[in-house]
């Protein structure tokens, strides 16, 4: 379980892997700094078992001596394997004054991640026909307003949560079939993705309507993930099911991409943009490549040819490229979850 | 020419006078002078402009003392300074709302769509060779774009703007070292001698001259036009040597009411652009040569070849000006507005309002330079093309099962969940204001009895394996025809033995019952849940000591058995614990023991929480005969 030194195929001084003993899928880093010492950064990981039992893990990261390990007694059971983690976006903010740590899965959980333990916050179910909760694929904490999440969920609706309040702010009926992925615009701006391949934005301010800003070619091509660029909202990525491509819109010219990028030699799995740039994106997928991608100004007839790549051997699940850690990308693959050196 | 005072950019300082008479003069929407600024050359910006369109909400600190001529260029310098407040941004605004805007200014909701997309031409900037006005003075030609609404953005970047500002004909020409761009909302076919009306009788006017003429004072507004056109048409006469006849019949007509009648010239209409859409045709133009006017040519092709899907768009991604531009305040604001009119499913309020929101905070990092040449420090490398992954079998297996299996693993245990733990307070329950949800949840419940109903129909079958619907429906119509089968044949033999029969249960309460069950089972088959028999049965009921007889119906969970079989020491007993065995409250018991032959008719209730199958019992039933 400790960093491990016998990935001989890395120079260990631009990446640090972690290995698991079970399968990775969920992972986030923390934005959290305060009472933890100088340059440690915790990291959440879930397993991926396919059976009730599942397990949540905080790591710490060591820059400076490159290590990544467990922290004792910050551990938490979880039912089923959580879809999707995320700690609070600017902790320092919260009304708590340790870190939080949401996880989805049959429903939002909140978590109080404290120095030596993690006790249970919320359970946050929003159906009100039944305590039955349709399980949910995935959510996004809104960075500019930190009290809201946004949750997205098989039964084709998202759910906005005031997370403060532990109660649910609206809940709409987003999609014609199951909504697989949430991302944050602004603060009352979201956008989703769902199984009816369609990419929409929805205006708090204005429940009645959404935008249709991209379809699949193919009808009904699920869309499996979405990433807004944060740093020009203008832009927000996208990946297929089964396809190499990573589809980028430009939300002003609805319906026609502005780039596809098509280099990986399997399907696309993870998409993150760079936190510190708004023309950079990295990608993952079942070819075991990370690339980093320039959006160019201008497209060259050939298409775009990633800046770079990193081969992991093995395909590669998870990736998240953080403000907090702007310098690293976490990539899971496997029983392993690998910090890479920008 | 005559031309005014240029300013440092060779723009004459009358050039917004000029464009108002021009675009008033022809009765059209708005004019643009796009011109190439001293600091940026190689771009088009918007130089100057007059806007003749309809106006929503009309903002004066003198109202009343002004004549048309003042207000159209007092409105379109109202749009000129919303543009300009709008530039700086929304949050100084907030700070010193009053000192940013007198009170006569105007605010993006007194805005018609057109002032909109007017106001919104304002930010664009366009490469030479891109967009129109680019085109226009690359190949220093004329094009008319009819249907610009409709255009590709291709060919026309701003074609969202223009329909939601209905705006369907733009016409650019060169002029002066830029390009005059004119638009209206209305279909006007392409015209040579409307441009060449407007260069001679417009623009090369020194329009000193015009402002000086008292009686634009008291012109009436209805007549507006025509007054204007006439004193064009007077001032043209005056200072140019072409005389010209101006046709002011149909002031309100304005793809027909401004023909220029010159030097007895038919009009030039290019045959075959009525009803095409999105057609961009470039006119070549000789400046010199008024009656070349004729020299139509359908370049449309050349419009659209060099023109990429984006190439008017200023974005990063499409165009590489954004790096060098040198206001990237405007640039973003151009981005903003440009928005405010982008319409892809008629929810443009909505469309609007979030992209403002969106576009208002884009802020602009870029990542350090040893981004570009890779870090040696990197774990990434150059990225190399050859590099050959074999296929792995099951495309991104794990991110499918995350959004596809993970779920239904919930579904289970929160069913299993709710019905135990009915009173979880910690969950809270949404009022939903979307009307669709009670769709969504009457759909869920439609679901929930269908289920329940296929599983009411598999217990009822002999066999109980199978659990998906088809194979259950397939069973079912397979059973069904089975006992249709049996009921055709038992109806035969019981008309060849009624008589038999009907010697033999005369005295007997139980068994007259039992030859009643079967006289009407083809009714009971259809007014019941399950009938079944055996029909062997029937064979030699009184000698055979095999012959045992079991129908069971079943109507929800009520249940009635009849049997004949051979009579044994406890046998009725054993009957009555199999069937408590089964979770089969017995109300009814009726039997008799008529040489032999045990005839039992029960009515029963079925008290288990699980409706217990037809075959089930019977099968219970019958191993008790026989072990007896």
């Amino acid at each position: 379980m400790e960093n491990s030194s016998q990935e001989s195929h890395l120079r260990s001084e631009n990446s640090v892997t972690y290995d698991s003993s079970y399968p990775i899928y969920a992972m986030a880093f923390s934005s959290f700094t305060s009472s933890l010492p100088n340059r440690r950064r915790r990291i959440a990981v879930g397993s991926f078992i396919e059976e009730f039992n599942n397990r949540v893990d905080i790591l710490s990261f060591d820059e400076d001596t490159l290590t990544l390990k467990p922290v004792p007694n910050l551990s938490f059971e979880h039912p089923y394997p959580p879809t999707k983690l995320m700690f609070h976006p600017s902790p320092s903010a919260s009304l708590k004054s340790n870190d939080i740590l949401a996880s989805s899965g049959d429903y939002l959980r909140l978590w109080e991640v404290r120095d030596t333990s993690i006790e249970p916050l919320f359970t946050l179910n929003n159906s009100k026909t039944s305590e039955y909760c349709a399980p949910l694929t995935s959510f996004d904490w809104n960075e500019v307003e930190p009290r809201r999440i946004g949750t997205s969920s098989i039964d084709t609706t998202c759910t906005i949560w005031d997370v403060e309040k532990g109660v649910v702010e609206t809940q709409l009926i987003a999609h014609d079939k199951e909504v697989y992925d949430i991302a944050w615009g602004e603060a009352g701006v979201f956008a989703s993705v769902s199984a009816d391949g369609s990419v929409r934005i929805f205006d708090l301010r204005d429940k009645e309507h959404s935008t249709i800003i991209y379809e699949s070619p193919q009808p009904d091509t699920p869309l499996l993930r979405l990433a807004w660029n944060k740093q020009d909202l203008r832009y927000m990525a996208t990946i297929l099911m089964d396809s190499n491509k990573i589809v980028i819109l430009d939300i002003r010219s609805p319906a026609m991409p502005v780039a596809e990028l098509e280099r990986h030699q399997a399907s696309v799995n993870a998409i993150a943009w760079a936190p510190q740039s708004c023309r950079h994106i990295c990608s993952a997928g079942d070819d075991g490549q990370a690339l980093i991608w320039e959006l160019p100004t201008v497209a060259g007839p050939n298409g775009i040819d990633p800046m770079s790549m990193y081969s992991a051997g093995a395909e590669i699940n998870q990736l998240q490229w953080s403000a907090a850690q702007r310098d690293w990308i976490a990539i899971a693959f496997s029983n392993k979850l690998q910090l890479l050196k920008v | 020419m005559a031309m005014g005072h240029q300013d440092q950019d060779g723009v004459p300082d009358n050039l917004r006078k000029q464009l108002a008479l021009a675009v008033r003069g022809i009765q059209w929407s708005y004019a643009i002078f796009w011109s190439t600024p001293v600091t940026q050359p190689g771009v088009l910006v918007w130089s100057d402009g007059y806007y003749n369109g309809d106006i929503k909400t009309r903002k004066t600190v003198q109202a009343g003392e002004v004549n048309e001529d003042q207000l159209g260029l007092q409105r379109t310098e109202q749009l000129r300074e919303l543009y300009g407040s709008l530039l700086t941004g929304e949050s100084e605004e907030d700070l010193q709302p009053q000192a940013k805007r007198p009170s006569a200014s105007l605010s993006p909701e007194d805005l018609t769509d057109t002032e909109w997309y007017f106001l919104v031409c304002m930010s664009f900037v366009f490469n030479v060779g891109q967009g129109l006005p680019g085109k226009t003075l690359a190949t220093n030609e004329t094009i008319w774009l009819c249907n610009a609404h409709q255009a590709e953005s291709r060919i026309f970047s701003r074609s969202l703007l223009a329909k939601s500002a209905s705006i369907q004909t733009v016409v650019c020409f060169p002029y002066l070292g830029g390009v005059i761009e004119l638009g209206v909302t209305e279909l006007v076919l392409e015209d040579p001698n409307l441009i060449q009306q407007i260069k001679n009788s417009f623009l090369e006017v020194d329009p000193s001259v015009i402002s000086k003429r008292p009686n634009y004072v008291s012109n009436d507004a209805n007549n507006d036009i025509n007054v204007i056109s006439q004193k064009l048409d007077h001032n043209v006469l005056e200072s140019d040597a072409d005389p010209v006849e101006i046709n002011n019949s149909s002031p309100h007509d304005s793809s027909n009411g401004f023909v220029a009648n010159q030097e007895g010239e038919d009009s030039l209409m290019v045959a075959g652009l009525i009803g095409e859409t999105s057609q961009a045709q470039s006119w070549k133009f000789m400046d010199d040569n008024m009656s070349n006017g004729a020299n139509n040519s359908l370049n449309s092709s050349d419009c659209i070849s060099q023109n990429y899907a984006n190439c008017e768009k200023l974005s990063p991604l499409s165009s590489g000006e954004k790096e060098t531009k040198p206001c990237p305040l405007e640039h973003q604001e151009h981005d903003q507005k440009k928005l405010h009119h982008l319409d892809h499913q008629g929810d443009d309020a909505q469309y609007q309002a979030v992209l403002s929101t969106l576009l208002k905070s884009s802020d602009q990092l870029t990542l350090g330079p040893h981004f570009r040449n890779i870090n040696k420090k990197s774990s990434f490398a150059g990225w190399k093309t050859n590099i050959k992954m074999p296929s792995l079998g099951t495309a991104q297996k794990l991110l499918k099962k995350v959004l596809l299996e993970v779920p239904r693993m919930h579904d289970g245990v929160i069913h299993k969940l709710s019905r135990e733990n009915h009173k979880k307070n910690s969950l809270w329950r949404p009022e939903v204001d979307d009307i669709d949800k009670s769709r969504v949840i009457s759909e869920r419940r439609r679901r929930e009895k269908i289920n329940e109903r296929f599983m009411h129909l598999a217990s009822m079958l002999p066999t109980g394996s199978k659990v998906d619907k088809i194979s259950l429906l397939d069973e079912t119509i397979e059973y069904m025809k089975e006992l249709e089968r049996r009921v055709q044949e038992l109806e035969a033999r019981s008309a060849r033995r009624s008589n038999d029969t009907a010697e033999q249960t005369s005295d007997n309460c139980g068994t007259s019952k039992f030859n009643d069950i079967k006289g009407s089972l083809p009714n009971k088959r259809k007014a019941c849940d399950m009938d079944e028999m055996e029909p062997e049965s029937c064979n030699g009921i009184l000698k055979c000591s095999s012959a045992d007889t079991i129908v069971i119906n079943m109507i929800n969970k009520e249940v009635s058995i009849k049997m004949r079989c051979l009579w044994s020491e406890g046998l009725l007993l054993k009957i009555m614990e199999a069937l408590t065995d089964l979770q089969m409250d017995c109300h009814t018991v009726q039997s008799s023991n008529i040489d032999g032959i045990l005839s039992i008719s029960i009515e029963s209730k079925s008290t288990g929480s699980k409706t217990v199958a037809v075959g089930t019992l019977r099968e219970a039933l019958q191993r008790v005969v026989w072990k007896s």
